[in-house]
């Protein structure tokens, strides 16, 4: 097995400062003797250059989306609640009802 | 030297226990106070396991009602921010499988302001990643979000999947070699 089979695949854990300390000073001494492993090294920076910016990507949720959640959780809500009262009042025969209308918890 | 990060995390997880208490108690802000905490957490990995907004906002909505239906069977095992990030996942992965193979990238999060020159060219280079995430199978690409992107640890990364840290491990892997293939 050559020397880039043996730690190519060690590369980007390097590059995410995954490694102990005795498999970092492998590679590096790897890298040293071996080009075709720079190059591998040179596009997982690049890489991880690019992740690191799209983890910084502004991704936020609209203002519509979030009260269409908030509706939603508290439509959910409320009908466990009845269902839960309806239970209470009819049993189980009320909350297999309104589980069957509107898939209540 | 003290760890911050953990300690931060560490009251995080504290507080998320007294509010998954208060809400299992019937508490609705108490949920509605978990849904706030965790609600941009959850849109991000959701938008980018899905790759487009509606899907996104879909697949969050759907995560927060399995999150309130499951609350009762939720014991506290794990952190609720890893439980939350299972049905996260699932749910995205699930309306993944559903689509179609391409999805069309969302431009609305590469809107561009101030330095129009500077703001087009990373917009292009976001949209270059977006699309070779997008081309990872789902579970590596997943993998990838969860490590690489919200910068889980692996064992974090591999409950949030439901499968043991080496498989985890390997995945994140397989999808860093995929988007260095894809990259260059």
């Amino acid at each position: 097995m050559s020397l880039v089979d043996t730690f190519v695949e060690q590369i980007p854990a390097y590059v995410a400062d995954e490694l102990d300390a005795v498999a970092r000073r492998q590679v590096e001494e790897a890298l040293v003797s071996s080009a075709a492993l720079r190059g591998e090294l040179e596009q997982y920076q690049r890489l991880f250059v690019l992740l690191t910016a799209l983890a910084e990507e502004d991704v936020s949720l609209s203002t519509a989306a979030e009260r269409r959640l908030m509706r939603h959780l508290a439509f959910t809500w409320y009908l466990g609640s009845a269902a839960r009262m309806v239970e209470g009042l009819f049993g189980a025969y009320g909350r297999a009802i309104l589980h069957y209308v509107g898939g209540v918890r | 030297m003290p760890n911050f990060l953990s300690n931060r995390t560490s009251e995080a997880e504290v507080a998320d226990a007294t509010l998954v208490a208060e809400a299992q108690a019937g508490d609705r802000r108490a949920f509605s106070a978990l849904v706030s905490r965790h609600q941009a957490l959850v849109f991000r990995v959701c938008y980018r396991i899905l790759g487009n907004d509606d899907d996104a906002a879909d697949a969050m909505q759907e995560a927060f009602i399995r999150a309130y239906r499951r609350l009762d069977s939720f014991r506290g095992q794990s952190a609720f921010k890893t439980w939350l990030m299972r049905l996260t996942v699932n749910v995205s992965l699930n309306e993944r499988e559903r689509q179609k193979p391409t999805v069309p990238i969302d431009e609305f999060h590469l809107a561009t302001v101030n330095d129009p020159l500077t703001e087009l060219e990373r917009a292009e280079v976001m949209m270059q990643i977006h699309q070779s995430l997008q081309q990872l199978p789902a579970n590596h690409r997943a993998a990838v979000v969860l490590r690489d992107l919200e910068g889980f640890s692996y064992a974090e990364t591999a409950a949030a999947l439901g499968v043991p840290e080496g498989t985890a491990k390997g995945w994140v892997h397989r999808g860093r070699v995929g988007l260095k293939d894809l990259l260059t």
